[in-house]
């Protein structure tokens, strides 16, 4: 595909990301903190849909060999010390690499600034990949290791089970905490009233 | 049910919607959706006109051309173009900073927070591209291909993210 054909693609795959996210409420950094804090469930419920889904289209797509995976090889320095520092990032903008985009397209203004920071980010670790990082990112390097092969099973199988085991958790997160809650009154994932108020302060003035 | 001028949709109508769109992303891209590399491509072009040997590095230069990588950068323009349809048609545009900020944070400087925004999107995408992945390159599409180092990396994430939400910010 032309490098013009693969961006039309892409930009009419991006409006529709760009819509699921802003829909789901995942673009509120309301959302993501209080999901970092454990309190509200809105961002892992849409994660793991979206996981589900995969694992259930890919299930097929496998199957029938439309497609070929692409997993990420298994890098445990790498993955660890990676997925930490991006956890304490994602907390500190409020926004996760692609939940940004959806920020700014709301109108937030911060979210310019946590867009630009993060060019900065990826250009600092091209400089700093090559001479410094790279002995780091390397150790505990296994290649494409995957659940299905670790178990000698199917993809399909092991996907398609792990898919029904994340369904049985939603269906008992819903019940334990529905979703229309969750995104608060103002459908920024802030709930009406504070938690964090001490005891014998209502919050009303 | 999935009506564009709603403000919300459920999060699992939402998650299924980004799921779907695996399908194109492996039938004509042959990769998984993903958001953090864009921010390779773009940054190492645009440094490219102050520093040319940046192409030299050989992470830059597998990131600067080629279909997927300008299919990824096109995906994330997408993003903030859907967004901004869908909180139009809702009647949700945004403006300023979220009240999250006051609540996490108490009263502060507008500036204060766009400090904290820039030093967030560099701590993120610089540890994203560590690990080789974000939320979606990791989290939604890794898992979903059943890769063990997604596993790890987006249980590292959530778990220093779920103990510097609550070592940084006031509970929400």
């Amino acid at each position: 595909m032309s490098v013009f054909a693969s961006m039309l693609l892409g930009l009419s795959m991006g409006a529709i990301f760009g819509m699921a996210l802003e829909k789901g409420r995942v673009c509120e950094g309301g959302v993501i903190v209080c999901q970092m804090q454990m309190s509200r469930h809105a961002m892992l419920k849409m994660f793991l849909s979206a996981v589900v889904t995969g694992l259930i289209v890919l299930s097929i797509m496998v199957g029938f060999g439309f497609a070929k995976l692409s997993p990420k090889a298994t890098l445990f320095a790498a993955d660890i010390v990676g997925g930490a520092i991006l956890g304490v990032g994602i907390v500190i903008a409020g926004a996760c690499p692609g939940t940004v985009l959806a920020q700014i397209g709301t109108g937030y203004k911060d979210a310019i600034f946590t867009f630009i920071g993060g060019l900065f980010g990826a250009l600092l670790f091209t400089y700093l990949e090559p001479n410094i990082l790279k002995p780091i990112l390397t150790a505990g390097s296994y290649g494409k290791l995957t659940l299905d092969q670790l178990l000698g099973l199917p993809f399909p199988t092991v996907a398609l089970t792990f898919a029904a085991a994340i369904i049985g958790f939603l269906i008992w997160l819903e019940k334990a905490s529905p979703w229309e809650h969750e995104i608060g009154p103002d459908a920024d994932g802030i709930p009406a009233e504070s938690v964090a108020l001490p005891a014998g302060v209502t919050g009303k003035a | 049910m999935l009506s564009l001028t709603s403000r919300a949709w459920s999060p699992y109508m939402a998650g299924i919607v980004v799921g779907l769109l695996q399908i194109p992303a492996f039938y004509f891209i042959g990769t998984a959706l993903g958001t953090s590399s864009s921010y390779v491509t773009i940054s190492a072009n645009l440094a490219s006109f102050v520093d040319p040997s940046i192409a030299d590095i050989k992470y830059a230069a597998n990131h600067m051309s080629g279909a997927k990588n300008w299919w990824q950068v096109a995906l994330i323009a997408g993003i903030v173009l859907g967004a901004f349809i869908s909180s139009r048609l809702s009647g949700t545009p945004r403006w300023g900073t979220s009240p999250l900020w006051v609540r996490a944070m108490g009263a502060h400087s507008p500036a204060r927070r766009y400090a904290m925004a820039f030093l967030g999107g560099v701590i993120m995408v610089f540890g994203a591209r560590i690990a080789d992945g974000c939320t979606s390159g990791h989290g939604v599409s890794g898992i979903a291909q059943l890769a063990i180092g997604s596993f790890i990396a987006v249980t590292a994430m959530f778990g220093a993210g779920i103990i510097a939400a609550n070592l940084i910010y006031k509970r929400v």
